[in-house]
């Protein structure tokens, strides 16, 4: 019941959240100079004509209403501008933007947790030894350096001088075509959960009960991840939630570079055409993702540490 | 046996004394001042500072990433003195030259100079120069002699050059002239001179040598290096300004809600944490767009001296330190407000406040002295963190815009041509990511030295 209480209120605090980036993004985004109609032959009568028709002329906090009313309808408003008259939610989801952007996320997201995790443990466990410099080495260079840096380098060595993979990678028709940007949008995100399970995974291991069952006879590889790295992964699982924060704003720049016309790609060109339904539409839906993994993230920790105990009656 | 040596400390070994029984009083002096030291057995007390200092050395890592960022910043700060050119001149025929490659005129002056002339001065070197050597009179120093002369208005793209061995001394000559198989000018027009500079005669500063492009140019012939050191130097100036901006609000907004408590600490941190769960890389972006026109617009105006100082950083550089001073200073926040907490129940706090001191004076005096070592470590974190978002805008082309440039900038400008020219890239990047990776470790290192407890 407890748990129903706490799980009731972050969904509540998820809504408000999401409701705040609504309203800061429809604000933000009206007070971004110039019109969307504003090109070098248009009158200003033509203008107004066109303000008028997609209700632009009305007061701003007029037509945030309309847009939340026609949002809880599933209506996300039309394009203005780079895809005239089409529906945002069918350039978002009937194009195959998100699905497209959607893959490459997950597949990061799943390099990183894959590999990310035991090349941590790894290092706990030969803590000071030669392939844990190594390694911490390369995390850390991981973690310095930006995804465009990473992007553009693999481009240059794999895409052009090697010729192993192509250069663009564009809708991912071929097995090649995902291996650049997935990686590279799993590189930094993976450095960090190693360096984070390296951390927690050295607090464990020196604890009483690893201990014990090493005194038990048990193996290695039981005691390591059995009995360490369960413990060790909760810190982990609340890196999950900035995990896809992160996911997402790389894949704004790696879109980008490895021409994808994905959601991120699509997002930058959207802003700096002033077309406001996409920009309110594609920012609502990035923001949406980040705040259902946070809620999810949060309740997964109550359910995953017992020892927080949320129903604060010791029963 | 072992008891005995276990109490060793408490009671001395009484037989040695009595030993000392057998020696007459003779065989006693007084010990001297070392022999007194040496049974002293009280430390030196160690300050907070140097214990933390000596912490901190002990971490090669920390130490080693500490001293490659004191060579970055020598080099992005000091750098600039020593190197011929400036990050904004063009340099015309210099335009895509690789790392220490030189242009044909650039080439053409390092011959002559191999062939004695004392100096040179090639107009086509500098993009300033052709329109400045048509103004009027010139003149020259060269060792003890003062030349003054005029130069031709005809005169479209020459080299001027003096040799004192030469007759005459000093003369120019047109660029098609010149003879790539004898190494010198077919045909040269002595300029006249005159040892007396006319009256406001404007002196012309002859190269002796020609600066190497040691990491080549871009396509507008500016030199990558002096692009690089002044790139770096707003990067860090970035980063510095927007780590002190967060520091200075999230170290209040955190110490009061702490130091408050009850409601207004629920409310306070209410607002951190949904400013917390707000994506802010998708905020960011919009506040770059959102902010050009009206800064733009402020700064034009240059009514007071706040935005005439703020209009010389730029547009891109301002928005990005209100970015900076309405998001990011949640995370700062959260942990002062940890450490005023734990601190505010401690006796030193209740006895400032017994004896009548302000709420303020207690924050101010009392307890943000006391994160100090929290501050610091918060504050050089947020210093790589900063830079990394600045790249990131400026990659995107939403930072700083051109003849300024900051490493993401110059990585975004690189990036058109990086097929061609992959060192425009490289020479930025592996900057950048230096000046990120050193400063982490640093505060990773300060992290250890001053708060030990953390130490994983």
């Amino acid at each position: 019941m407890d748990m129903l209480g706490y799980t009731l209120k972050r969904m509540a605090i998820s809504v408000l959240t999401l409701l705040l980036v609504a309203a800061i993004t429809f604000f933000l985004m009206n007070a971004i100079p110039g019109s969307p109609f504003m090109t070098e032959k248009s009158t200003p009568q033509q203008i107004a004509l066109a303000n008028a028709k997609y209700g632009l002329d009305k007061p701003l906090i007029v037509q945030f209403g309309n847009y939340l009313k026609n949002l809880a309808k599933g209506d996300m408003g039309v394009s203005l501008k780079m895809q005239e008259g089409t529906s945002v939610s069918k350039i978002l989801f009937g194009q195959g933007k998100f699905v497209l952007s959607m893959k490459i996320g997950l597949l990061a997201l799943l390099v990183a947790v894959i590999i990310g995790i035991p090349v941590g443990v790894l290092q706990a466990y030969y803590r000071g030894r030669w392939i844990d410099n190594i390694l911490r080495v390369i995390t850390t260079m991981g973690i310095a350096m930006p995804g465009f840096v990473v992007a553009t380098l693999c481009l240059f060595e794999f895409g052009v001088t090697l010729g192993w993979l192509p250069v663009q990678s564009n809708s991912l028709e071929t097995f090649g075509a995902y291996v650049m940007p997935v990686l590279t949008l799993a590189l930094n995100p993976m450095c960090r959960i190693a360096k984070l399970t390296r951390t927690s995974m050295l607090d464990s291991i020196s604890q009483d009960y690893i201990r014990t069952a090493n005194a038990k006879g048990l193996k290695t590889r039981v005691v390591l991840f059995k009995h360490a790295l369960r413990n060790s992964l909760i810190p982990v699982i609340t890196y999950l939630g900035p995990l896809t924060a992160g996911i997402i704003t790389g894949a704004l720049v790696v879109e980008q570079i490895y021409h994808i016309p994905g959601l991120g790609n699509y997002f930058v060109s959207s802003i700096l055409n002033r077309d406001y339904p996409v920009i309110m539409g594609t920012t609502l839906l990035l923001a949406a993702l980040i705040v259902i993994m946070n809620l999810v993230v949060d309740i997964a920790y109550k359910i995953v540490d017992p020892r927080i105990n949320i129903t604060k009656k010791g029963d | 046996m072992t008891g005995k040596k276990a109490f060793q400390v408490f009671h001395t070994d009484t037989d040695q004394i009595l030993d000392l029984n057998q020696y007459a009083g003779e065989d006693f002096s007084q010990a001297a001042e070392d022999e007194k030291a040496s049974m002293v057995q009280m430390h030196k007390s160690v300050s907070y500072w140097q214990d933390a200092w000596r912490r901190f050395r002990s971490n090669p890592v920390s130490v080693g990433a500490l001293i490659v960022f004191i060579l970055i910043l020598i080099f992005s700060f000091i750098g600039p003195m020593f190197i011929d050119y400036s990050y904004e001149e063009q340099y015309r025929s210099s335009q895509k030259l690789g790392p220490m490659e030189y242009s044909p005129t650039e080439q053409m002056v390092i011959t002559l100079l191999e062939n004695e002339a004392d100096a040179v001065y090639a107009t086509s070197l500098n993009a300033g120069s052709l329109s400045a050597i048509r103004k009027g009179d010139w003149f020259i120093r060269q060792g003890s002699q003062t030349y003054a002369f005029h130069v031709d208005k005809t005169i479209e793209k020459a080299t001027l050059v003096v040799d004192s061995d030469s007759d005459p001394a000093v003369y120019y000559g047109k660029d098609k002239d010149w003879d790539e198989e004898t190494k010198s000018y077919k045909e040269v027009t002595p300029i006249e001179t005159t040892s007396e500079p006319a009256e406001g005669a404007q002196e012309l500063k002859l190269s002796k040598r020609v600066f190497p492009h040691v990491f080549g140019t871009d396509s507008q012939g500016r030199d990558l290096l002096a692009r690089c050191m002044y790139g770096a130097r707003v990067s860090i100036i970035i980063g510095v300004a927007a780590a002190l901006i967060v520091l200075i609000i999230g170290a209040l907004y955190g110490s009061i809600s702490g130091f408050a408590g009850g409601k207004v600490d629920f409310v306070m941190m209410r607002i951190v944490d949904l400013i917390y769960s707000i994506p802010d890389v998708l905020i960011v972006l919009l506040l770059q767009v959102v902010l050009k026109a009206p800064l733009q617009a402020w700064f034009d105006a240059g009514k007071d001296p706040v935005s005439r100082a703020l209009s010389t950083l730029g547009v891109g550089i301002v928005s990005i330190f209100i970015t900076f001073a309405l998001l990011y200073w949640v995370g700062m926040a959260r942990i002062i407000r940890g450490q005023v907490l734990q601190l505010k129940e401690q006796e030193f706090v209740m006895a400032a406040g017994v004896l009548g001191a302000s709420p303020g004076r207690i924050i101010k005096r009392h307890l943000l002295p006391n994160c100090v070592g929290q501050l610091i470590i918060q504050t050089c974190l947020q210093i790589p963190s900063a830079i990394f978002l600045e790249s990131f805008l400026s990659y995107l082309g939403l930072g700083v815009s051109a003849p300024m440039a900051s490493l993401g900038s110059l990585c975004s400008d690189a990036k058109e041509t990086f097929l061609l020219f992959p060192y425009r890239l490289l020479f930025p990047a592996i900057l950048l990511s230096l000046i990120v990776l050193t400063l982490n470790l640093v505060g990773d290192g300060l992290r250890d030295a001053l708060d030990p407890r953390l130490k994983s």
